[in-house]
C-alpha cells in the first residue's frame, strides 16, 4: 500500500531522513518509533505529500506522491501531532468542511460526520465550538476528521497525546478496529502503546531505519539479556554481598551476577540468565535464610531496545541506568574452573565507597577478589 | 481547481467569526458614513453623486482604508495557519495549492466588497430623502472598489505567505501599499514626473490613476478592468509559487 524507496530529506546541510526504504502492506498496522529529531514527522510529511522529498520516491496505493499528489491525498487520512482544527467552528462544521474538501456531497459529508463522531465517542458534541472542547476531546475530533473520508491509509502522529488513561485505552481500541479495514501508521513516543497497537515496529534514529520487525523479533534480537532481580538481606559481614553473588553464580544457567548498591541492610543483585530462574534463586534464598524483599523476572523489552538505539549503544554496552549502580561480579564468558570444578567469578575493581548516612549501611568492598576461593558450597 | 469554493466559504465564515473582522466591518461603515455626510456638507451644491464618488475612491479616506484593511484581513490567512498546523491540514487534503490561495483571496475580497456596499446603501438612503443618485456611476465605482480590494488582498496574501508572523506580514504589506498608492501621487504633486521607462513602470502599477481614470467616472474601460484582474491573478500566482517554495524548503 505504501512503498518508500531511498527516501531522503535534507534541510540545508542537515539530513533529516537519510535514504530509508520500507513497505507497508494493505491492512498492516505499523508503529513508527524514534527519539526526538529521528525523522519520524519528516518521513510522515513526505508520505502525506506535504513535504517533497529531496531524493527517493514514495507511492501510496500505486500513486506517486509527487506526481499524483491529489490521488494520494484522497487515499490518506492524516492526523498531525498539532491536531489542526478551526477552533472558532463547531465540530459538525469542521467535519462538513473536511467532507467537502474530499469531494463528498453535503448530505454524505453530514452522514459520515455523524458516523465518525459516534465512533470516537463524541456524538453529543457535534454542536460544540471546537475551542471550548478539552484537549483530549479535540484529539478525538482530530481523529474523527482524519477518519471522515474513510481513507485506505490512516497516518496518526502521536494520536493519544493529551488523553487520559481511559481515553487512551479507548483510542487504542478504536485504532485496533480501524486496523481491520485499512493500513495504519502510528507514530508515538509511548512505547507500551506501540507494543499494544502495532504488530510491526519501525524504529528510526538519526534519519535512518535502526530496526524494523515485529516487537517480538526486535526484542529477541536485543543484546540485552533477561535477568532475575533479587533484593534481600543476605548478611551483615563485609563479604556478605560478595559471598551471596558467588552463591548465585553457581546456579545452573547463570551467565552473570551483578551486585547493585546496597539500600540499608538490603542488597540488590541482578542474576542474568537465559531463562526464568526465580524458583532456583528463591530456593537458594531459603537455603541460606536470606530475608527476601523482591524477587522478580525482567525480560528485555522494546523500551530497552529503543533506549539502546536512541543512545547509540553497541551490543556489548550496558544502558547507563544499569551500568551506573552495578558494581559487582561479571563472570567471564567461560569462567575458569577451580580445583573443585566450580567456576571462579571475575570481579570488577571496587569503586570508592560513597559516604552513606544510613546507620545500617555496611561498607562494601565490591565483588570477589580474584584468586579467592569463590565456591560458596565448599 | 477543485475545492476553492469550499476553502472560500470556510475562510469567509472564519472572517465573520472573528471579532477583529466585525470591528473592522462596523468601524469602516461608520467611518464611511461620517465622510459621506461631511462630503455632502462641504459640497456647497450638495450633489449626491459627488459625495458618493468621493466616498468610493475619489478622496483620501477611501485609500487610507485600502492601506490597512486588506493587510489586516489577510495577515493571518497563511502565516498563522502555517504556525498552528492548519496549512498542513489543508495542503494534505485533496485540493491544490492554487485552490487554497484563490479561496482565501476571494474570501478577503468578498469581505471588503461588503464593506464597499456602504456606497449603494448610502445611495438608497439618500434616495429615500428625495435625491436620486446616478445608479450606473455608483455601480461602476463599487465594482472598481471591489477590484482594488481584490488586488490588495492578493498582495496581502503574498506577504502572509512570505512571513511567519502575521504582524510582520501586515506591517510589510502596509508599507508596500503606501509606496504603491502614494508614490505616483507624490511624484505628480511635486512635479517630478519621470520620463521614459520609469514613467511607463509607474503607470503600470498606478492603482489610483487606473481606478480614478475609469470606474470612478462611471465608465468601465476594458484596459483598466484588465489592469486590475491581471495584477490580481499575477499576485495570486506568486503566492501559490511562494507556498510551493515554502513546502520545498520545509
Amino acid at each position: 500500500m505504501i512503498q518508500a524507496t531511498e527516501l531522503t530529506r535534507r534541510f540545508g546541510r542537515h539530513t533529516a531522513v537519510d535514504g530509508i526504504s520500507f513497505e507497508l502492506a494493505r491492512g498492516e498496522v505499523v508503529g513508527f518509533l524514534g527519539p526526538n529529531g529521528a525523522g519520524k514527522t519528516t518521513t510522515i510529511r513526505m508520505l502525506t505529500g506535504f513535504l517533497p522529498p529531496s531524493g527517493g520516491s514514495v507511492t501510496v496505493g500505486g500513486y506517486d506522491v509527487l506526481r499524483e499528489s491529489l490521488a494520494v491525498r484522497k487515499k490518506i487520512g492524516y492526523l498531525p501531532e498539532s491536531v489542526p482544527l478551526y477552533r472558532e467552528h463547531r465540530v459538525e462544521e469542521m467535519l462538513l468542511f473536511q467532507g467537502r474538501l474530499h469531494g463528498l456531497a453535503r448530505k454524505d459529508a453530514k452522514r459520515r460526520g455523524a458516523d465518525v463522531l459516534e465512533r470516537v465517542g463524541l456524538a453529543d458534541r457535534s454542536r460544540t465550538v471546537i475551542g471550548k472542547l478539552s484537549k483530549g476531546q479535540r484529539q478525538r475530533i482530530g481523529l474523527a476528521v482524519a477518519l471522515l473520508p474513510d481513507p485506505e491509509v490512516l497516518i496518526l502522529d502521536e494520536p493519544t497525546s493529551g488523553l487520559d488513561p481511559l481515553q487512551r485505552i479507548e483510542v487504542r481500541r478504536l485504532i485496533g478496529e480501524l486496523a481491520e479495514e485499512r493500513t495504519v501508521l502510528v507514530s508515538s513516543h509511548i512505547l507500551p502503546e506501540i507494543e499494544a497497537i502495532c504488530p510491526r515496529v519501525i524504529v528510526l534514529n538519526k534519519g535512518k531505519i535502526a530496526a524494523d520487525g515485529t516487537a517480538e523479533e526486535l526484542v529477541s534480537r536485543s543484546p540485552r539479556a533477561s535477568f532475575v532481580r533479587l533484593e534481600a538481606m543476605v548478611g551483615f559481614g563485609e563479604d556478605a554481598g560478595a559471598e551471596a553473588a558467588k552463591a548465585l553464580g553457581t546456579l545452573d544457567g547463570v551467565v552473570e551476577v551483578r551486585e547493585l548498591d546496597a539500600m540499608g541492610i538490603h542488597r540488590t543483585f541482578e542474576v542474568v540468565a537465559e531463562h526464568d530462574l526465580r524458583e532456583d534463586v528463591g530456593a537458594l534464598a531459603m537455603q541460606r535464610s536470606w530475608a527476601l524483599r523482591e524477587l522478580s523476572w525482567h525480560a528485555p523489552s522494546l523500551e530497552d531496545l529503543f533506549k539502546r538505539i536512541a543512545l547509540g549503544l553497541e551490543d556489548g554496552e550496558a544502558l547507563p541506568s544499569e551500568a551506573e549502580p552495578a558494581r559487582a561480579a561479571t563472570p567471564s564468558a567461560e569462567p575458569a574452573p577451580t580445583a573443585s570444578g566450580l567456576p571462579v567469578l571475575e570481579t570488577t575493581p571496587p569503586k570508592p565507597e560513597p559516604r552513606v548516612l544510613n546507620p545500617f549501611a555496611t561498607p562494601l568492598d565490591g565483588g570477589v577478589s580474584p584468586g579467592e576461593d569463590a565456591n560458596p558450597l565448599t | 481547481m477543485r475545492g476553492w469554493t469550499t476553502i472560500y466559504r470556510r475562510e469567509l465564515a472564519g472572517l465573520f467569526l472573528s471579532p477583529l473582522a466585525w470591528i473592522l466591518f462596523c468601524g469602516t461603515w461608520f467611518y464611511n458614513a461620517y465622510f459621506y455626510l461631511r462630503f455632502l456638507e462641504v459640497d456647497s451644491r450638495g450633489v449626491v453623486d459627488d459625495a458618493l464618488q468621493l466616498t468610493l475612491g475619489g478622496a483620501l479616506p477611501f485609500w487610507f482604508l485600502m492601506l490597512f484593511l486588506p493587510p489586516l484581513l489577510t495577515m493571518r490567512m497563511v502565516s498563522e495557519e502555517a504556525k498552528n498546523g492548519l496549512l498542513e491540514f489543508l495542503l494534505t487534503a485533496p485540493v491544490g495549492d492554487a485552490a487554497v490561495i484563490s479561496g482565501k483571496a476571494l474570501a478577503a475580497t468578498t469581505f471588503l466588497a461588503l464593506v464597499w456596499m456602504c456606497g449603494p446603501v448610502f445611495g438608497l438612503a439618500t434616495h429615500a430623502f428625495g435625491a436620486t443618485p446616478d445608479w450606473g456611476g455608483l455601480a461602476a465605482a463599487t465594482l472598481g472598489a471591489i477590484l482594488v480590494s481584490g488586488l490588495f488582498s492578493a498582495l496581502g496574501l503574498v506577504w502572509s505567505t512570505v512571513f511567519h508572523t502575521p504582524l510582520v506580514s501586515a506591517f510589510v504589506a502596509i508599507v508596500v501599499n503606501i509606496v504603491i498608492l502614494f508614490l505616483p501621487v507624490t511624484l505628480a504633486s511635486a512635479k517630478l514626473s519621470p520620463d521614459g521607462f520609469l514613467r511607463d513602470v509607474i503607470a503600470k502599477v498606478d492603482v489610483v490613476a487606473n481606478y480614478q481614470g475609469s470606474f470612478q467616472t462611471g465608465v468601465i474601460d476594458t484596459a483598466h478592468l484588465v489592469f486590475f484582474l491581471a495584477w490580481t491573478v499575477t499576485l495570486v500566482f506568486l503566492s501559490v509559487r511562494l507556498l510551493e517554495r515554502k513546502r520545498w524548503l520545509g
